[in-house]
């Protein structure tokens, strides 16, 4: 049997606001890539000479990495400095995140202070962590004290918004059954909404910890922090020395390595078992 | 004296919704009481006026001698450990192990610290254990609750209202999700724990097969009107058809008559 012709083309996808509105967007942003190509200012750059040079530079930073104004146990100083920076900030931003985040999801608190929380913390992270830190440093001065204080803020920002959602995911008929049982507020949270969410916490805090760290080594170079951003800084800006700057390179990406095997370890000894 | 009082018992969702309309019953105590009705008739909404898991909007739900709609803080959760509820969805925390959530049955009885670490009594955690033994579920103490079947999560949420040590069980639709085995069991369960302790139970039930052979009380519910109260040998095919309207009640008389021959 032969199937009718069917008269008209069948769309797959509807034409809906949404849907046009990206195919604008990307036709938009293709034009203005297009365009920005052709007023590029290139007449003193000799294109060849200049492939050739950054190839060149690339063999030193990453074929190359040697140390020479620091030592191996300095470095690793200075990168565990930087790691103390993130990780520092990110505990504070946690704790602060995990009883604000309980206030400001909808299943758990009233909806005025939900909404006055998600509010604030909404300004909180529209505004860049750097921002945020030289805010600070018109208090404290630039320096440590300023990148704790701002990136603990928009640390904690970035949480409360992870943590709510994640306590929101709760069911709500769990919640129920332990109201019904007599249970108060706080043993529902922590008998019943923190052990039911505790790996989508534990997930949210690592991203923003491998957040914080790099921005804890930009801080080290833009803010005074110290750290192995600051060493980086020197290396590239101060030295010139680009084999330097490859070993500091290569050492943060070994530190990130670990941290993301940590990380995956762990949230598979916390995960869902299997039989 | 009645267990349960429920007096012109109104309640309204928002302005518009009137789920619960002038009811009126008493429950003595060791009674075990089947409520039925179509989806959305109001059986949900009664339970849950009774341990004040919603608020009452008229009329009064006396427990115990104690009124019920008033009921605040302290107080209200006190009253709530004596009355254990039991969910068709179970309502376990999945990620805990069995034990851990036959506990929380005790959450009510406890200090807001004690709680919070779950810092239970040797006595509270041999009788959840004892507990947990008569339905059978021994071997799976120390499992989460995810590695269950329905019937046994069933039975771990019997458990947790059991160790509350309740004067009744509010049942709302609890072997809706089950395959008829497990059904059965778990009816069989509320029945014995109603023979053998007292305890008295109210159970939703949508299917009027089960309520009929289990429940020695039938309250019928339609759009939120209490249109019977009787033995379930009394429930005349007029009261089903006014319980379920007419097409669901043929449907109903049919697998009755099958049923009974
Ligand atoms: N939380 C709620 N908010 C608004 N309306 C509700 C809510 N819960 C139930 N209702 C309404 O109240 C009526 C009774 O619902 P319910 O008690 O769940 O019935 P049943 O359990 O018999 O199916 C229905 O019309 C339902 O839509
Ligand atoms: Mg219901």
């Amino acid at each position: 049997m032969t199937l009718p012709e069917p008269a008209r083309r069948i769309r797959v996808r509807p034409l809906t606001r949404a849907n046009l509105s990206i195919q604008a967007t990307l036709i938009g942003l293709t034009l203005l890539t297009v365009y920005s190509f052709t007023t590029f200012d290139s007449r003193n750059i000799e294109l060849e000479q200049a492939v050739r040079d950054m190839f060149d530079n690339f063999r030193l930073l990453l074929l190359e990495p040697r140390l020479k104004n620091v030592s191996v146990l300095e470095m690793l100083h200075q990168l565990f400095v930087t790691a103390g920076l993130g990780l520092l900030t990110t505990i504070f931003g946690a704790i602060i995140a995990f009883f604000l985040g309980l206030l400001a999801a909808q299943n758990l608190a009233p909806r005025w202070l939900t909404d006055v929380i998600r509010g604030g913390t909404a300004f909180i992270r529209a505004v860049p962590t750097v921002l945020w830190v030289l805010f600070f440093a018109v208090s404290v001065g630039l320096g440590s004290v300023a990148a704790i204080i701002g990136m603990t803020f928009h640390s904690a920002g970035y949480l409360i918004k992870a943590y709510s959602e994640s306590f929101e995911e709760i069911e709500p008929g769990v919640l129920e059954a332990l109201r019904a049982s007599g249970a108060n507020w706080w043993q529902t949270i922590f008998q019943a909404v923190v052990p039911a969410s505790a790996s989508a916490l534990l997930s949210w805090t690592f991203v923003r910890f491998e957040i914080n760290f790099s921005t804890a080594i930009a801080m080290g170079a833009t803010a005074g922090a110290g750290g192995i951003g600051f060493d980086m800084f020197m290396a590239s800006g101060f030295y010139l020395d680009l084999r330097e700057l490859g070993a500091f390179t290569y050492a943060i990406l070994a530190f990130a390595i670990a941290l993301e095997w940590g990380a995956t370890r762990l949230k598979a000894n916390l995960g869902p078992q299997r039989h | 004296m009645a267990l349960l009082q429920v007096e012109a018992l109104t309640k309204r969702y928002g302005g518009e919704t009137l789920a619960l309309d002038n009811i009126t019953f008493d429950v003595e105590p060791g009674e075990f009481v089947g409520i039925i009705g179509p989806s959305g008739a109001g059986k949900s909404t009664l339970l849950r006026c009774v341990n004040r898991l919603v608020d009452i909007s008229s009329g009064d739900v006396r427990f115990d001698g104690v009124s019920v709609p008033t009921l605040r803080g302290a107080a209200l959760r006190r009253q709530r450990t004596r009355i254990g509820m039991i969910f068709q969805h179970y309502n376990l925390v999945n990620r805990l192990s069995v034990i851990e959530n036959v506990l929380h049955g005790r959450l009510g009885y406890k200090g807001t610290i004690q709680g919070i670490l779950g810092l239970y009594t040797e006595e509270e955690k041999r009788d959840a254990a004892r507990i947990i033994e008569s339905l059978g579920l021994s071997e799976q103490m120390y499992k989460r609750c995810d590695q269950l079947s329905g019937g046994q999560k069933q039975r771990v949420g019997i458990a947790r209202a059991l160790v509350q040590q309740p004067k009744m069980l509010l049942c709302d639709e609890p072997i809706a999700s089950l395959d008829p085995n497990a059904a059965k069991i778990i009816m069989d369960t509320l029945s014995d724990i109603n023979r053998t302790t007292g305890i008295t139970i109210l159970v939703n039930l949508h299917q009027v097969d089960v309520a009929l052979r289990y429940a020695r009380r039938i309250i019928g519910i339609n759009r939120g009107r209490l249109v019977y109260d009787g033995e379930p040998e009394r429930l005349s095919n007029e009261q089903i058809y006014q319980i379920y309207g007419s097409e669901a009640g043929d449907l109903i008389l049919d697998l009755r008559e099958r049923y009974a021959a």
